[in-house]
């Protein structure tokens, strides 16, 4: 499985990366909304979208939008993993189409148990 | 799956009666901050780390990082401890994912991160709606007026690290303008 | 500073006692882990030290608190969501067939530490079964006084409420209570907490028609799971249903249950004349 992971900080990229991939995800990473949008242009469709809101140049609301507006990556599951934590930003975070909202801070088990909750846990990382 | 009712939709927002500015003490209090970040260490340093709300020395070279709030009440988020303490924060933060060698960058944009998500959960807790900034990094930047100010002194694996919530107006007074809100230190 | 055999024994002995839950050798990182904030907070930096001194001079406070440490477990919300999919999919109509249409139903959630699973019980009925859901009860226990109070409160963490809550059922059912989350009133009035010890003779409740009984009989040796077993299923009616956690079975301990399968999730049902 594939997921991709959006965050301005590289130490978060870092961590859920490393989470991903010790579940058995193939990951790559981007900084911002634009660079993830340019990472579905090169046709690399990931299973997982785990998307920051607070970003420079694209934040993550206009980016779950722009996933959404477009049909060819409707496979595509979006959990946005951000320290907006206020009921309203949850809900619009949802109407725009994310399918699940990791609070942060998180912890790795936070992760996998949503990721449990959206059957995208590969099957040998059930524990 | 995105179809839900909002029927218990919570604005967050609380009305004063009054249309005297907002102060940061009507809005949160020191144990509300230091329960915030207790969390985020938890979660994000080690479940095995705790703050100790005990006041301590910053060292000269302390470092600063803060995310901006800005809503019905406007200020910062500033967390401030010393470089070697942020080092091992961005350690402690990143485990077995660290690089060999911690860039300055690498302690700068953890040390960032952990300002933004203790001003997420600062800023979910004041009335809304309000807009988080992006983190920035530095020396801290000047102290708020203590009357819209509430500061945590911790100690982290023995080390101080204070987490202040600060007023935009303390902050943000030119020092050549008539300060007369300004509380003498 | 490591715990020493000595503490480790004593404290094996206590929580067997108070709880009748065996701690295994080898666990002493459990204890280490669990005791180590409690303490602290005692001005204590060494947990073997702790227990020396409260092992000198025990007192009742201090031993529960370390029996509750050890005994409680911090709770996913549906990491493991096949029970709950079982009581709305078959359970829950299979009884409303079977019960008159003015009949209360009462669920039993044995072991509800700090309250995500009677909540997510009463979440689940009101979304699914709307009409039904005025119609339940249910009951929800714990041994550790702590849990109960804050099964009560029905407030919730942040890092609790991440712990595998389905977003739409989060903003759905909560509302911000600074900074923590707090379950509707509605769902709150649904769930009644008290203290019980599955351990000794259980107090009067019941009959109940659906049991939650996960990841208890898993801390017990098998004549404690055999009593607690036949506890259950006196406090339960004829045709009710009991859930345990994925690693639990009642084959081997107590074969006076009958093994259904449901959807994806086993339940077990009393045996007629057992």
């Amino acid at each position: 499985m594939r997921a991709l992971v959006i965050d301005d900080s590289r130490a978060m990229r870092r961590i859920v990366t490393g989470i991903l991939e010790g579940l058995g995800y193939e990951v790559q990473q981007a900084g911002d909304g634009r660079e993830g949008l340019d990472v579905l242009d090169t046709g690399w469709i990931p299973d997982l979208v785990c998307v920051d809101w607070n970003m420079p140049v694209m934040d993550g609301l206009q980016f779950v939008s722009a996933v959404r507006s477009n049909p060819a990556w409707r496979s595509v599951t979006i959990m946005m993993v951000t320290s907006e934590s206020e009921h309203t930003q949850i809900v619009r975070a949802l109407a725009a189409g994310a399918h699940e909202y990791v609070i942060k801070p998180f912890t790795a088990d936070a992760i996998r148990d949503k990721l449990a909750l959206l059957g995208l846990l590969p099957e040998e990382a059930v524990l | 799956m995105t179809e839900f009712d909002t029927r218990f939709e919570d604005t967050g927002e609380r009305r004063r009666t009054s249309d005297a500015p907002l102060s940061i003490h009507d809005l949160l209090d020191g144990e509300t901050v230091q329960s915030i970040a207790q969390e985020a260490w938890s979660a994000l340093v080690g479940d095995d780390e705790f703050l100790v709300p005990l006041p301590g020395g910053l060292p000269d070279d302390a470092l600063s990082s803060w995310v901006e709030i800005v809503g019905p009440w406007t200020g910062t988020v500033v967390l401030t401890c010393g470089r070697s303490t942020a080092e091992a924060l961005s350690r402690a933060l990143l485990k077995e994912h660290a690089p060999p060698v911690l860039e300055v960058e690498d302690i700068e944009d953890a040390l960032g991160e952990l300002a933004n998500v203790v001003g997420g959960n600062v800023k979910a807790v004041l009335p809304g709606p309000s807009v988080l900034g992006l983190p920035e990094v530095g020396s801290a930047p000047t102290a708020g007026s203590p009357a819209d100010t509430c500061r945590v002194d911790l100690l982290w694996r023995g080390e101080s690290l204070t987490i202040s919530v600060q007023g935009a107006a303390g902050a943000l007074t030119d020092p050549h303008e008539n300060n007369q809100n300004e509380v003498p230190l | 500073m490591t715990l020493t055999a000595t503490s480790f024994d004593w404290v094996r002995a206590l929580v067997h006692k108070e709880s009748a839950i065996v701690l295994q050798p080898g666990k002493e990182y459990l204890v280490e882990a669990r005791l180590l904030p409690i303490a602290r907070q005692m001005g204590i930096t060494d947990v073997s030290q702790f227990v020396e001194s409260v092992r000198s001079r025990p007192d009742t406070d201090s031993t529960r608190r370390i029996v509750e440490a050890l005994t409680t477990n911090e709770t996913s919300w549906f990491r493991d969501g096949d029970p709950f999919t079982a009581l709305t999919s078959t359970v829950m109509p299979a009884l409303l067939a079977a019960r008159g249409p003015n009949e209360r139903l009462q669920i039993w959630s044995a072991a509800c530490s700090s309250g995500q699973e009677p909540y997510t019980i009463a979440m689940l009925l009101e979304d699914s079964l709307p009409n039904a859901a005025s119609r339940v009860t249910i009951t929800a226990t714990d041994l550790s006084r702590e849990m109960v109070e804050r099964t009560k409160a029905g407030r919730f963490s942040q890092l609790e409420v991440n712990r595998g809550l389905p977003a739409p059922m989060l903003v759905r059912h909560f509302t911000r209570a600074g900074n923590e989350w707090e379950v509707a009133p509605t769902l709150r009035r649904m769930v009644q907490a008290s203290e019980c010890n599955l351990a000794a003779p259980l107090p009067r409740m019941g009959p109940f028609d659906v049991v939650y009984l996960r990841n208890v009989l898993i801390y017990f040796d098998l004549p404690t799971k055999q009593a607690i077993l036949r506890r259950v299923r006196d406090l339960m009616r004829p045709d009710g249903w009991l859930f345990l956690g994925a690693a639990e079975t009642t084959l081997g301990v107590d074969d006076s249950w009958e093994r259904v399968v449901v959807g994806r999730s086993s339940a077990y049902r009393p045996l007629k004349g057992a």
